[in-house]
């Protein structure tokens, strides 16, 4: 029987030095440090320097053309994005397993209705309504995190109610019922720690899902406004002016694609292990 | 010359032994039968000479004149697609989901080299495996067939290039009881007709009496007995095959003695069970009908019958852990309302027993938390100190240690986690059990260890025991009445050992034969 061979090579995995976490966790100290060691901060703007090359003087990587310090406005364009992603990816984390286990646990008809609310949320063009909602209200950090928020909590949702099925069905859920153990306490006790480990996978993949979303939305200019900056904003300034001054595209670009390449890594590893 | 003959072989994985010294043979139109339980290293033995497993094996292995040890993967590749055919345990698993019946038995046919088989002859092959309408059959997908007829196709697909030798791993492990004894029947067949020999590896002592000619006797990867079936079952020199022996059920055993039943504790009155078919208004499936009743105080009624026969429903009904959608449930006379009116004091009387002991135990709690939760609900306001007294008393009923108290789920073998869902299940003092498949995912030995348990829990408390089953001769070690169910009806009810001596209804007297 497959049971009887003995698993091997289990721990080598975890010895591992899991290059894309220590990249996550580098990337989010320095976005947290950074803008005490500099002596500019991300909208000052240092006169005798303008579109100052890297490597000059007080400025690691230079500045932009109107001479801000482009490793402070890198670290605050990261720190704006993480926080957007992060909680929008709680917002969805909250919001997900309350409606998905609320539709997997009662079934029947209640969740065939909310699971056809979350397909019909789906279906609707989200970034057109991101825009509409921009054009409507004005723009506003709060309407790109209710634009994610919507869409992002679906996949959840749907998650979430796959895995409190599979469980309702388990013996041990049917000997809580017959020991007299409460549906809420059912719930808390034996559901949640049993779906919390593919949650949270699944919360480590939206946070770079979010991250594309809002760096698309800046990109368009329909995130955060100046003088705030985020990921998407200082790409879309690096683009405008990359034929003079390539690195103001590289370096937040790269620090893009590090950051989502690294993240889905490790949300992918994390999912691989609970499902 | 024997067809197959293994000598002193040993089977390693990764530097570790876990088969050693294993020596045996296979005779031409003959069976040998590899006993033992779940991880004494049958599947290991029978399947790493052909590759088959992660293992190595080392040692003499030398089928039809190859030597499997020293022959090199040519060699061992044509020994495994030409001369061996192979079935394994889960029939549904093992046929490709997407290919039809005709798809998969020609790929089967043609792999030996063999030119594409006719139509004609792929009818041929079902036949000769005893399936009807067959040209109907090679149309179809795996999943449109029951299990016993998915098992069959696996034969055809396994004998399709005219082995030699079978080599069958638990081929009648995930069958019911009736089916079981048809398959092993085919194969007898099979192997007097074509003159194959077959290899056979199976945990279940019963299910392969009167089939096999030689026995081999595996424990913890070595071999522990063989020689002529026959002389094994009647005069085994081991104390192991004794014990597995004594320990697997058979109808013809002394009768038990049983406590003596009292008044009547619960009756059913034309229970029904609907279910809706999934998705809006797609009709209803009847799942039990009019089922009737009565188990009395310290009485054991068995509920045997096929899968899908409704015996599970009707227990879940009872222990109002599933739904009730006719008739009445009745308690020393008064009416049980359904499962979710029910209250605390009445949910006490009537704990459920699963299958997957495994499963019945929430992986993220220790065996303290999970013994002593219908406590907190049923029994609230007791002292942590007091639940744990409590939480111990009721493993040493089990007979499991004070030490499993620290214990994760994971780390406990079937038997041992099956007597901690016992010991939840008795510890706030019910007074039915309802034992939907208790013992029929566990080794033979584990599972009479289970059996003796229930029995002496029954004597010492005067528990009722409602024991849902396809296993007959279970049944009759624990129980004093049986009802045999089939297409969600009692069809018999009666005292076992009259049941058995007289079965009345054709499906009673078909799970009799089979046993």
């Amino acid at each position: 029987m497959a049971g009887s061979i003995p698993e091997c090579g289990k721990g080598e995995a975890v010895l591992k030095p899991r290059f894309p976490l220590v990249v996550v966790l580098a990337i989010i100290v320095l976005a947290l440090v950074l803008p005490f060691l500099l002596p500019w901060t991300y909208d000052q703007i240092d006169w005798d320097a303008v579109r100052a090359p890297a490597f000059s003087g007080a400025h690691i990587f230079g500045t932009d053309e109107i001479g801000r310090d482009r490793l402070a406005r890198l670290a605050a364009g990261t720190r704006i994005t993480l926080m957007v992603a992060i909680a929008a990816a709680l917002v969805s984390l909250v919001v997900g397993i309350a409606w998905g286990a609320t539709a997997g646990w009662i079934g029947g008809r209640v969740d065939e209705a909310m699971m056809r609310i979350v397909d019909g949320l789906y279906a609707l063009p989200f970034m057109f309504i991101v825009i509409l909602l921009m054009v409507v209200f004005g723009r506003s950090i709060l309407l790109v995190f209710v634009g994610i928020g919507l869409v992002e909590w679906l996949t959840m949702a749907r998650v979430v109610r796959g895995q409190v099925m599979a469980l309702k069905q388990r013996p041990f859920i049917l000997a809580a019922e017959a020991a007299g153990t409460p549906s809420r306490m059912i719930m808390l006790r034996h559901m949640l720690p049993n779906i919390a480990g593919v949650a949270l996978a699944y919360l480590m993949l939206t946070v770079p899902q979010v991250v594309m979303v809002e760096s698309f939305l800046s990109f368009l200019g329909l995130g955060v406004q100046e003088p705030l900056t985020s990921l998407g904003i200082l790409v879309k300034e690096g683009a405008d002016d990359m034929d003079m001054t390539p690195l103001g595209l590289a370096l937040p670009g790269g620090l893009l694609v590090m950051l989502l390449v690294c993240l889905t890594i490790e949300g992918e590893r994390l999912r691989d292990r609970f499902s | 010359m024997s067809l197959y003959e293994i000598r002193n072989m040993a089977v390693t994985i990764s530097g570790q032994r876990l088969v050693e010294d294993v020596s045996l043979t296979v005779e031409a139109g003959q069976c040998t039968a590899l006993i033992g339980a779940s991880g004494s290293g049958k599947s290991l033995t029978c399947l790493t000479p052909f590759g088959l497993t992660r293992g190595v094996a080392m040692g003499s292995m030398v089928l039809d004149g190859i030597d499997l040890g020293s022959a090199d993967a040519a060699r061992t590749r044509e020994a495994r697609c030409r001369i061996t055919g192979f079935i394994f345990q889960q029939p549904l698993t093992a046929l490709t989901p997407h290919l039809t019946v005709g798809a998969q038995l020609q790929e089967a046919t043609m792999q030996a080299g063999a030119a594409r088989p006719s139509v004609r002859e792929l009818v041929r092959q079902l036949e000769r495996v005893g399936l009807y309408r067959a040209d109907e059959r090679l149309d179809q997908f795996p999943h449109r067939l029951s299990g016993g007829e998915r098992q069959r196709v696996m034969i055809a697909a396994a004998i399709a290039h005219d082995p030699k030798l079978l080599v069958a791993d638990e081929p009648t492990s995930a069958l019911d009881a009736s089916l079981r004894a048809e398959i092993m029947g085919l194969l007898d067949q099979l192997r007097a007709e074509e003159g194959l020999g077959l290899l056979l590896v199976s945990h279940d002592l019963a299910s392969v009496e009167g089939h096999a000619d030689q026995l081999v006797v595996m424990d913890k990867g070595r071999v522990v007995e063989r020689g002529p079936a026959s002389k094994l079952l009647s005069d085994a020199r081991e104390d192991y095959t004794r014990r597995l022996i004594a320990a697997t059920p058979r109808l013809q055993e002394v009768a038990p003695k049983l406590s003596r039943p009292g008044e009547i504790l619960l009756e059913t009155r034309g229970l029904g069970v609907t279910f809706d078919r999934p998705g809006w208004r797609r009709g209803k499936i009847q799942a039990l009908a009019d089922a009737s009743l009565i188990i009395r105080q310290r009485e054991s009624l068995a509920i045997v019958g096929g899968s899908g026969s409704g015996k599970s429903t009707i227990g879940r009904g009872i222990a109002g852990i599933g739904p009730v959608t006719e008739g009445k449930i009745l308690w020393r006379g008064t009416m049980l309302p359904e499962r979710r009116q029910r209250s605390l004091d009445m949910r006490r009387l009537i704990q459920p027993v699963f299958q997957d002991p495994v499963a019945s135990l929430d992986p993220q709690w220790r065996v303290e938390d999970i013994v002593v939760e219908p406590l907190r609900n049923l029994r609230p306001g007791l002292t942590t100190a007091e639940y744990q007294e409590m939480a111990r008393v009721a493993l040493t009923d089990v007979d499991l240690a004070e030490e499993f108290l620290a214990r994760w789920p994971t780390s406990l073998s079937g038997g041992q986690a099956q007597r901690v869902a016992i010991a939840r299940a008795i510890i706030a003092s019910p007074q039915l059990l309802v034992l939907d498949e208790a013992t029929s995912a566990l080794d033979p030995l584990v599972g009479a260890g289970i059996l003796e348990l229930l029995l002496r829990l029954q004597s010492e408390n005067g528990l009722s025991l409602l024991f849902i089953t396809h296993d007959i001769a279970a049944a009759r070690r624990l129980c004093h009445r049986i009802a045999v169910m089939e297409d969600g009806r009692i069809v018999e009810t009666g005292a076992m050992q009259e049941v058995i001596d007289h079965p009345a209804h054709p499906a009673t007297q078909k799970l009799i034969s089979a046993s």
